[in-house]
């Protein structure tokens, strides 16, 4: 019986907050043998992707009022580490509508993978993408195209993370990376 | 901003870079210089500062513009300063060429050429070293490869203060007895700080990096690897300030070199595990051009020191240090040094014309700027011809070198010109070549927005 630990982000999620870095300092601290129950006020299908790269099966439950119930049970071994997000200025931003894994195409593959993704979405929307370096050329190309990021290296330290708001630096001066 | 914009100036580095290695091939096939000449000789020397400046220097200068914002994640210092610092370079080698000239006596004696090579060159590299420096001291702390670069400025300044040394000598401008010593018995030094510090300690830390992110294998950072850079960092101090001093006290040098020799020794037997490593550990299987021909220039960069370590076993390392000498300069340096060219031309090529409309149209890959089929041809009969001519110089046989060298300037010729098709994007197909909102790459500049 595996022994859930819960969080309950209704409170974050309502206020407007973004809980994405609060899920991750609680999957961080989860004991081997531990889940974690989380309670939101949408289905946090993004959430799936993100803790199934790190070995996480997941169970939904609706709870009624548009709220969900989910559990998420460590299955296998993680295949990265949880993703630190680089919190700099900038407010709230909404969770990823989009993950991509990066990490095994040559450069500059995953550049280009980025941008062309970048330029499906729709303005205020969040791209985010694992990658094995820090994506030099790619903040420029993101700074004239208007884009905000944030970034960083997960614990392990090879993998690099990044977030993409579309759209969210027009207007400011160029090179409005967080 | 944070990240890193393209080097508005590095491809004129490249373009002056490969014409410097082709003259000096000429001059090779032509029968000017070692072996027909003295190593010493003032023909030699004129060959010789051709390859180190006008090759190696502006090749590595060039590529440090670009790749130094990329070890450090921040742009560099300046995108305008190494405009003036080439010019500086490229007008510094003329009165150096007349200054070996007039050693040669091929001249009358004009002493203002010693002192106008050396403002020249001296402020030039210090235009490069000024811009590299003050971007590598904003980000602090560096990171290893970042310092392996650090060493390696240290070293070409260290190499340049030497070579200034010798032409205010030559010329008659220097009267203190330890510099006059130093003119004496300096030569040593100023070819291993150029060519083991400037060149080979900068080239091992870049390789790091490049030869990591072409074939996906994880960067190197543990114990081992920060041991080739203390191993290395002692060594080339052994032999630039411990040398120094010893010239200074009337020691000689044989201590200082004999300790260098043993830490250097230790050092490149580290990298050697490293490279290994990340040839081994790469994610890619199937490699690039840039990387299978590194590594023939990795193997000779070991053929060259096990070749020196059976010399000076045999007592016949002063009568062969020529022929080493050239394979480690042609063999290793250069070959690492065409084959990285041929990826970072195609790279920044492809970034400058393409990175403004990606994703938004489709546009090429990076290898559809290359043939490398056709360009690999070049590099295998460059390699042949470097093999060649150092058997011919092991044996003393100066007519077929001249022949070994003719056939290295026909490869680097072939090279040369599968650079030129890629920055003039001919290798791309009609209709991907150049979408709406792409702009054709200058040949000598990048265009670089702001």
């Amino acid at each position: 019986m595996t022994d859930f630990v819960e969080l309950d982000v209704r409170p974050t999620l309502r206020a407007g907050g973004e809980p994405f870095g609060q899920i991750m300092e609680t999957i961080n601290s989860l004991k081997p043998d531990q889940g974690l129950r989380l309670f939101a006020t949408f289905k946090p299908a993004p959430l799936f992707h993100v803790l199934g790269a790190q070995g996480f099966t997941h169970q939904e439950k609706e709870l009624g009022g548009g709220e969900w119930q989910v559990d998420f049970i460590r299955s296998g071994p993680a295949t990265h580490a949880s993703p630190p997000v680089n919190d700099g200025k900038g407010g709230e931003w909404p969770d990823p509508i989009q993950e991509m894994d990066n990490r095994e195409l040559d450069p500059p593959e995953p550049m280009v993978r980025i941008l062309a993704a970048t330029e499906k979405m729709a303005n205020g929307e969040v791209l985010a993408a694992l990658l094995c370096r820090e994506p030099i050329f790619l903040f420029p190309e993101l700074a004239k195209r208007g884009h905000a990021w944030r970034g960083g290296f997960e614990p392990d330290g090879k993998t690099y993370r990044v977030l993409i708001r579309v759209g969210a630096a027009k207007g400011k001066a160029k090179g409005a990376g967080a | 901003m944070p990240g890193a914009t393209l080097s508005r100036w590095t491809p004129s580095y490249f373009a002056a870079a490969v014409l410097f290695l082709l003259a000096a091939e000429v001059l090779m096939t032509l029968g000017i210089g070692y072996p027909a000449a003295a190593l010493q000789a003032p023909e030699t020397l004129i060959v010789v500062h051709f390859i180190t400046i006008g090759w190696l220097s502006l090749l590595m200068c060039g590529a440090l513009f670009q790749f130094v914002p990329v070890l450090v994640a921040k742009p560099i210092y300046s995108n305008r300063l190494p405009l003036p610092a080439l010019l500086l370079i490229l007008a510094g080698l003329a009165p150096l060429t007349g200054s070996f000239l007039q050693l040669g006596g091929y001249h009358s004696s004009e002493p203002h050429c010693f002192i106008v090579a050396s403002v020249l060159l001296g402020s030039g590299f210090s235009l490069v070293l000024w811009n590299l420096g003050r971007t590598l001291w904003d980000a602090r702390p560096l990171t290893l490869p970042a310092r392996f670069v650090t060493v390696g400025l240290f070293c070409v300044a260290a190499t340049v203060t030497f070579g200034i040394v010798f032409l205010l000598a030559f010329g008659g401008f220097v009267t203190v007895p330890f510099l006059l010593d130093l003119k004496a018995q300096g030569v040593p030094l100023h070819v291993i700080a150029g060519l083991g510090g400037w060149l080979t300690f900068t080239a091992m830390g870049v390789s790091h990096r490049l030869l990591a992110m072409f074939m996906l294998s994880p960067e190197l950072d543990g114990p081992a690897t920060r041991w080739t850079f203390y191993l290395g960092t002692l060594s080339l101090a052994l032999v630039i300030a411990a040398g120094t001093a010893a010239i200074g006290i009337g020691y000689g040098l044989d201590f200082a070199l004999a300790a260098a020799c043993v830490t250097g020794l230790a050092c490149l037997a580290l990298y050697g595990r490293d490279v290994l490593q990340l040839y081994r550990k790469r994610v890619r299987r199937v490699i690039e051009l840039n990387s299978r021909m590194a590594s023939i220039a990795l193997i000779n960069l070991a053929a060259a020191i096990l070749l020196a370590i059976a010399c000076a076993i045999l007592g016949i390392l002063e009568r062969h240090i020529g022929a080493l000498v050239f394979l480690f300069t042609f063999g290793w340096l250069t070959g690492l040094g065409l084959a990285k060219l041929y990826k970072i031309a195609a790279f920044v090529t492809w970034l400058e014309c393409y990175g403004p409309v990606l994703g938004k149209t489709p546009t090429p890959r990076v290898q559809d700027l290359v043939v490398e089929p056709r360009a690999i041809k070049w590099f295998w009969f460059y390699f042949a011809a470097v093999a060649i001519g150092t058997l011919c110089l092991l044996a003393e046989a100066s007519l077929p070198f001249r022949v070994a060298a003719a056939a290295m300037t026909v490869a680097t010729a072939g090279i040369a010109f599968e650079l030129l098709r890629t920055r003039r994007l001919v290798n791309v197909s009609d209709a991907l070549r150049l979408p709406a909102g792409a702009r054709r790459p200058r040949l000598f500049f990048t265009f670089v927005p702001g």
